[in-house]
């Protein structure tokens, strides 16, 4: 039997150890709530106004502009490019010596647009491919060397940095296909980053289908893919989409895939404005993640750059939180639901 | 009829023929076991498009090593380099000169003071770095002579490539149009050579000067500077009995002898500079961006790794149902915050705080603060840290959730407490696999680009060691970082192209091995829990 003083003790040591763990985890969810914290606040004053509508229109649904900082009648005026040029030809004959501060004014309405087109558009090709992948994976293939040897490549290519995935998008499908820096080039560098993450995601739902509803099927005379297209995937797709939302933020919030496959760092037309039908496929986009590495690298931190660039960083944060926050809410949703 | 017999019974009724049925059946598996094939090809296409983009690297950069030797850019470096150590002695007089103001500042001497005490050691050190004026001149002559060479002999190689690929096409015509200029090579290295006996000359008469001055070097007052001053001294010596081995070096040097192929590979692999776009010569070496890449990830899983298994343990074992279902889902959710946006956070915040802390009064104690670099290995690191801490939280909470209960049932038996069950049975049970959520951390951290392109300072060059601790606190340049910055300003096909291709080459080679022996690990966790 153990000293009572000595019991005393190793609890006391058992109490102060736990609390350092403790200690750990809440450290870890504060650090994170601190950048939640600053983003939401600072670019809470870009992309939130105190007057009705309450929402930066303009900052959401213009495009970038550079901005031009100078003195005028002793007062400090900041302008963007539109209106520096309005203004100009309002005080003709006055000679103003501007600072110009690109990408700082007006909005980031093309980010957004490009961002969307390509998360689409990659989802598309993945969610394609990763479910039958999946299908082939959970209900056709037996155990052998050809699927270990799939297996094997999923794992590894979980694990490719994206960077990685960036350069072979640009050694690919710009070079080789000749595609050049393009919407179509960057869906593939980015649908087949995520890959990996949507075959696992939906293999694990596909499992969860009872067994016995593939054998009831089976034995009612249906074939097999009768028996996967009536009775296996319409229980798995909710799971699948679910866990596939997840690769959505991924997709969203990658910045080193488009860096060198699909992104401009500035562009004037709006994707839709193309000559033809096919142009669309083949031009460049801005995109968020890469807009927002750009402002932060390529202009100075001041007071005037401040404002896109938090308000960037803020609308980026607050899309891709949502999507993340809409996969885990739904899955644990399911996962307390669920049960066969 | 309807409701009575629906088309899924036993033996339907009207089937088309049973051979097209299962021809189609067959057809639909094939598609889908197309598709699972794409992950292999995926990664097949990954490794063969980074062999094919970056092997050509080898011989452009063997051809760009040769040229080096070739046009006596070599011949040029070695004299360069003794002028570079005396510049180097130069500096470390200015060092200990303000120490020395520094000691006397403490005593609070006034600056004329200071100054009169140290005028003899100021006289000493401007009369030092005198002594090397006719060798920078030297440099500076022969470098002339040597570029105007390279630039010659890189246009003949370039329009002897355009000529053979003319030929190639079969323009024949074309190809014979094309003039190679003679480039009379003979006589540009002989007047390369008579830098040989210049640089004789010029050493002879700089060390009887700085023997001459190392004699009457002036005492120093303060008895730390003054060992400072004799360490410097030997140096000195050393340096200037070095100088002979240089000129010999010189004197056997010759254009003709030949560059073996494998200096290609070792220059890359073992090459500690990382020099593009110079006039001069570039070099391709990876070292210092492997050990950028090496040291932010490892900064960064000195400080996730606590946090993370803590975590862990703290949310499968101690933590109560209500903060379980608000920590875990929490921490999943830190994992999706863009890794851009973490970068634009650590310019914006973290950098700025490092820094403001290292200047405070409370850290005065620490011998390298205050930092000159907001932007530095810490800096990534930390931000690197809060990305890692997801993936290593949940693989590891995983894995210590899936210890048996028997296990933990058994050691509560034997009367052993929490902490003691954990320590000494639920850890050890799932040790293979924290490791490997360790792992596959310490891969997604040596992979992660935006973080480190934004806050590691991208400076390149390999970290003083010898700073101890403070080696954290420089800037340094990472594999990622490196890719991302230049690969879109680099010409297509050129040796700095296909250098980076490598580097990614490098990369990816690493993260393989990371993952494989994560794979082992689980692998071994597996067997350990039955």
């Amino acid at each position: 039997m153990t000293h009572p003083t000595h019991r005393t003790y190793q609890r006391s040591v058992e109490r102060l150890v736990f609390w350092l763990f403790r200690l750990a985890t809440y450290l870890v969810l504060a650090a994170a709530t601190y950048i939640f914290l600053d983003i939401g606040i600072k670019g809470g004053r870009t992309v939130f106004t105190s007057t009705p509508p309450f929402i930066n229109v303009p900052f959401l649904t213009e495009p970038p502009q550079t901005l031009y900082v100078f003195d005028f009648e002793g007062k400090k005026m900041t302008l963007g490019d539109r209106e520096f040029r309005q203004w100009k030809t309002a005080h003709p004959g006055v000679e103003v010596e501007a600072t110009s501060i690109a990408y700082s004014a007006g909005g980031i309405w093309p980010c957004i647009v490009g961002t969307a087109l390509l998360v689409i558009g990659s989802m598309v090709l993945a969610l394609g491919i990763g479910i039958s992948s999946a299908i082939y994976l959970s209900e056709y293939s037996r155990n052998g060397p050809l699927i270990r040897l799939v297996r094997i490549a999923i794992l590894n290519l979980a694990g490719v940095p994206s960077i990685v995935f960036g350069l072979f998008g640009f050694g690919l499908f710009v070079i080789f296909f000749g595609w050049n820096v393009s919407l179509i080039a960057g869906w593939f560098t980015l649908g087949l980053m995520v890959l990996p993450a949507i075959i696992t995601a939906s293999e694990e739902s596909l499992r969860a289908v009872p067994q016995g509803l593939r054998e009831g099927s089976l034995a009612l005379g249906a074939s097999k893919w009768q028996t996967i297209r009536k009775n296996v995937l319409p229980y798995a797709l909710p799971g699948i989409l679910t866990s596939s939302i997840l690769g959505i933020a991924r997709v969203a919030g990658e910045t080193a895939p488009i860096m060198f496959t699909a992104a401009y760092a500035m562009k004037d037309e709006m994707p839709w404005q193309v000559a033809k039908f096919t142009d669309f496929f083949f031009q460049g986009v801005m995109a968020l993640p890469y807009h927002i590495y750009v402002v932060s690298s390529k202009i100075p931190q001041n007071e005037y750059t401040e404002r896109v660039q938090y308000g960037g960083a803020f609308v980026f944060l607050f899309l891709v939180m949502l999507i993340a926050l809409t996969s885990i809410v739904l899955r644990e949703r399911s996962r307390s639901r669920l049960s066969w | 009829m309807e409701g009575l017999a629906d088309s899924r019974i036993l033996i339907p009724a009207r089937t088309k023929s049973r051979r097209t049925q299962a021809a189609i059946e067959q057809g639909i598996k094939a598609f889908f076991g197309g598709n699972a094939l794409v992950a292999v090809i995926v990664l097949a296409l990954i490794t063969i498009f980074l062999f094919r983009e970056g092997f050509g690297f080898f011989g452009q950069n063997l051809a760009n090593l040769r040229l080096y030797r070739q046009a006596g850019l070599e011949y040029v470096d070695i004299i360069r380099a003794t002028a570079a150590q005396h510049e180097a002695l130069s500096r470390k007089l200015s060092e200990i000169r303000l120490r020395q103001v520094r000691v006397m500042e403490k005593r609070n001497a006034p600056l004329d003071e200071i100054n009169a005490a140290l005028a003899s050691f100021d006289q000493f050190a401007s009369a030092f770095s005198d002594t090397a004026e006719n060798l920078h001149g030297l440099v500076s002559d022969l470098t002339e002579q040597a570029s105007g060479l390279k630039e010659r002999l890189f246009a003949r190689a370039e329009l002897l490539a355009q000529r053979s690929q003319l030929e190639q096409n079969g323009e024949h015509d074309a190809a014979a149009k094309i003039v190679l200029p003679e480039i009379d090579r003979k006589s540009a290295f002989d007047s390369l050579h008579q830098g040989a006996a210049t640089f004789e000359s010029v050493s002879a008469e700089m060390t009887a000067k700085l023997y001459n001055l190392l004699a009457t070097a002036p005492p120093l007052p303060d008895p730390g500077g003054q060992k400072a001053f004799e360490q410097w001294k030997t140096q000195t010596r050393e340096y200037l009995a070095g100088l002979p081995a240089a000129s010999e070096k010189l004197r056997s040097w010759s254009p003709d002898t030949a560059i073996p192929w494998y200096r290609s590979i070792s220059s890359f692999l073992f090459g500690r500079e990382w020099v593009t776009a110079s006039f001069w010569q570039d070099w391709y070496g990876i070292v210092p961006l492997l050990v950028g890449s090496v040291m932010v990830s490892l900064v960064a899983l000195l400080i996730a790794v606590p946090l993370g298994v803590a975590s862990a343990i703290y949310v499968s074992e101690v933590a109560s149902r209500h903060e379980k279902r608000l920590i875990k889902p929490y921490i999943e959710f830190i994992s999706a915050i863009p890794s851009v946006v973490l970068g634009f956070f650590g310019i914006a915040v973290v950098g700025q705080a490092v820094r403001a802390a290292s200047q405070s009064s409370f850290f005065k104690w620490v011998s390298f603060f205050p930092i000159s670099e907001r932007l530095n290995i810490f800096t990534a690191g930390c931000l690197l840290a809060l990305m890692a801490v997801p993936t290593i939280f949940t693989l590891a909470e995983d894995a210590l959730r899936n210890v048996p209960r028997g296990f933990k049932e058994a050691s509560y038996a034997m009367g052993a407490n929490r902490l003691q069950t954990i320590a000494r049975v639920i850890v050890p049970a799932s040790l293979s696999g924290i490791v490997s959520a360790i792992l596959l951390g310490l891969g997604r951290v040596i992979g992660e680009t935006m973080v480190v392109l934004l806050c590691a300072g991208n400076r390149i060059a390999i970290p003083d060691f010898t700073q101890g601790l403070g080696t954290i606190f420089q800037p340094v340049h990472t594999m990622t970082g490196i890719i991302a910055q230049e690969m879109g300003e680099v010409v297509r096909g050129s040796t700095h192209y296909r250098a980076l291709f490598m580097v990614g080459l490098v990369l990816f080679t690493i993260t393989l091995g990371i993952n494989y022996l994560a794979q082992k690990f689980v692998a071994r966790f597996r067997m350990s829990i039955g």
